[in-house]
């Protein structure tokens, strides 16, 4: 802006706030430090924070800010050009497994499960799970307001190893790199993650899309999830409760990222990629993050000859945040019932479920998740926030702007007519058999 | 945690700030008592991807007094900071009154850039409180 200026943070973000300042190149950048939080507190109680004092420095606030544009700058502060930065060695020890498993947990490389440690031997056996070059750049990643990191194959088969992938997984591992969407983002909002992979590779991998098909019961739904993972604390910023990653519980998807294996031959549908513009004999995994997966109740009437999963998976929208959408996993026998009810495409089930599941256009006003993240939206004019943002209280809105905001998939052992709702954003769809 | 050591596990050299480049050599552990001797020893290839370099942006000229300067108040859209950004404009008011603040909420969610608002601050003010968190 080329006018002086203080950033004021609460004291959460005190680490954040410094070295978010250092990567975007500013690491003198005068910041000021409230108590946390600001939200929630009267007038009187604001008043007062700003007659006190930063809980960082101990000085006057205001006083302090007052001096941050008036003080003169110093040489550091004036200092320009382009630094190099690493992200230290690239290759750890000699030493034992048993260090080498400590230094990995140590630094932060972990999910504090116990590693295959990345050996040069077995990152070559990784290697050959795919033909591409160790060296080519498999991804980049930009994070919110950090720069772009970029990762070389070799550097994703690392990961892949470290979550014990085996080597016919690593395609599966290189298409999600690929996206340069790594799972643990830093947020305050504990995002989780899902995955759905479709094509013939489900098979040719013992894929589990049976009984207990998001559970730990296969190795390649284990492993490639857990690999999105340690990717998302290694390749790019990184991911340091406190420090940079801020998650207020954290999300216990974060440890495998909810592996769906679309059962394409029990479904009655159309499989996911094929809707997403991909051929049936095509491998493919689609991306989604969001929040958390929870089990419906079922069928409503479940004691009638035609039970409705349709209005059970309605009655469990209106709870679903609207920052997210949705992804609704049905076991095949929930599927073909829902068939047998007259949804004969999938698109028909979403287009019902989004014409007949609403909810107040106050309560929707009212969400924290929407505030921060629609109303702006609405204040630039983008349609539908902005009409919905000035409805009356009692105007009943779509949980979602549009049907496709739903997203159907099959999954499941058939052994009970179960299904789970996700809340969860679907980002894209990428090839595997490009990373093969 | 110290600056240093948060930095360094992020993969930013703490030498930036020093204006060096980082060393490349190879880690070299601690070994404990009870695991070394016979054991065999491996070298493990680093999991970390390649940040970018670090464009450097000189502080903007501060001022040598606010008095009779205008200060801009920008809001970056949680709830809250409003609120607070009237207190400070308050607190202006009672102590130092030549002040003159403009409260501006920043156009789309928090981490996108509202350059509309940057060109009017560099118009039309001389400097920028922003409050950013929760």
């Amino acid at each position: 802006m080329g006018v002086p200026a203080v950033a004021m943070v609460t004291e959460a973000y005190v680490d954040l706030a410094h070295s978010t300042a250092a990567q975007r190149g500013m690491p003198t950048l005068r910041i000021a430090f409230t108590p946390h939080p600001v939200w929630g507190k009267t007038i009187p109680q604001l008043h007062a924070l700003v007659d006190g004092a930063d809980p960082v420095t101990g000085k006057p606030l205001m006083k302090e800010i007052v001096g941050y544009l008036t003080t003169p700058l110093s040489p550091e502060d004036e200092k320009s050009g382009l630094f190099p930065v690493s992200a230290g060695p690239s290759t750890i020890g000699p030493d034992t497994l048993e260090n080498l498993q400590a230094y990995f947990m140590n630094n932060g490389m972990t999910d504090f499960l116990p590693i295959i440690v990345p050996t040069e031997k077995a990152v070559d056996a990784m290697l050959k799970g795919t033909s591409h070059h160790p060296d080519e750049i498999a991804g980049r990643i930009g994070r919110g307001v950090t720069d772009t990191y970029k990762y070389t194959v070799r550097q994703v088969a690392v990961n892949a190893v470290m979550a014990g992938c085996d080597p016919s997984y690593f395609p599966v591992v290189l298409a999600i790199a690929s996206t340069g969407f790594l799972a643990l983002g830093g947020s305050t909002t504990s995002f989780g993650y899902s995955m759905i992979i479709n094509g013939p590779i489900r098979d040719k991998l013992n894929m589990n899309y049976g009984i207990g098909g998001l559970g730990p019961f296969a190795q390649p739904n284990a492993t490639i999830g857990r690999a999105w993972t340690l990717m998302g604390k290694n390749l790019g910023q990184g991911a340091v409760p406190g420090q940079n990653y801020y998650g207020g519980q954290g999300n216990q998807l974060n440890y495998n990222n909810a592996v769906v294996v679309e059962d394409e031959k029990n479904s009655p549908w159309t499989p996911f990629h094929v809707q997403k513009g991909f051929k049936p004999e095509e491998n493919v995994v689609s991306l989604f993050d969001g929040w958390d997966l929870r089990f419906g109740d079922g069928a409503k009437g479940s004691g009638a000859i035609m039970p409705k999963f349709d209005e059970q998976i309605s009655s469990m929208f209106p709870t679903l945040t609207r920052m997210f959408n949705a992804l609704v996993i049905l076991d095949p026998l929930t599927a073909k019932a829902l068939k047998e009810q007259g949804y004969d495409t999938k698109e028909k089930l979403t287009d019902w479920l989004w014409k007949n599941t609403t909810i107040s256009a106050k309560d929707y006003r009212e969400s924290f998740l929407a505030y921060v993240w629609l109303y702006p939206r609405a204040l630039k004019g983008e349609e539908p926030y902005a009409t919905w943002w000035k409805l009356p209280d009692d105007a009943r809105i779509p949980c979602w702007p549009k049907a496709d905001d739903i997203n159907l998939v099959v999954m499941g052992g058939q052994t009970n007519t179960f299904f789970q709702v996700g809340n969860m954003n679907y980002i894209r769809s990428v090839s595997i058999d490009q990373w093969a | 945690m110290n600056r240093r050591q948060l930095l360094s596990l992020m993969g930013i050299s703490p030498a930036l700030l020093a204006g060096a480049s980082a060393d490349a050599a190879p880690a070299k552990l601690q070994s404990d008592s009870t695991s070394s001797g016979s054991q065999q020893k491996f070298v493990a290839l680093s999991p970390k991807g390649t940040p970018p370099p670090v464009q450097r942006f000189p502080m903007a000229p501060n001022l040598t007094s606010l008095d009779g300067k205008t200060v801009y108040l920008v809001d970056t859209g949680f709830f809250g900071a409003d609120l607070l950004l009237k207190q400070v404009a308050d607190w202006f008011q009672r102590n130092m009154p030549s002040v003159k603040t403009v409260y501006r909420r920043k156009a789309g969610t928090y981490p996108e850039p509202d350059p509309k608002l940057w060109a009017e601050i560099k118009a039309n003010g001389n400097a920028v409180i922003m409050a950013i968190g929760h």
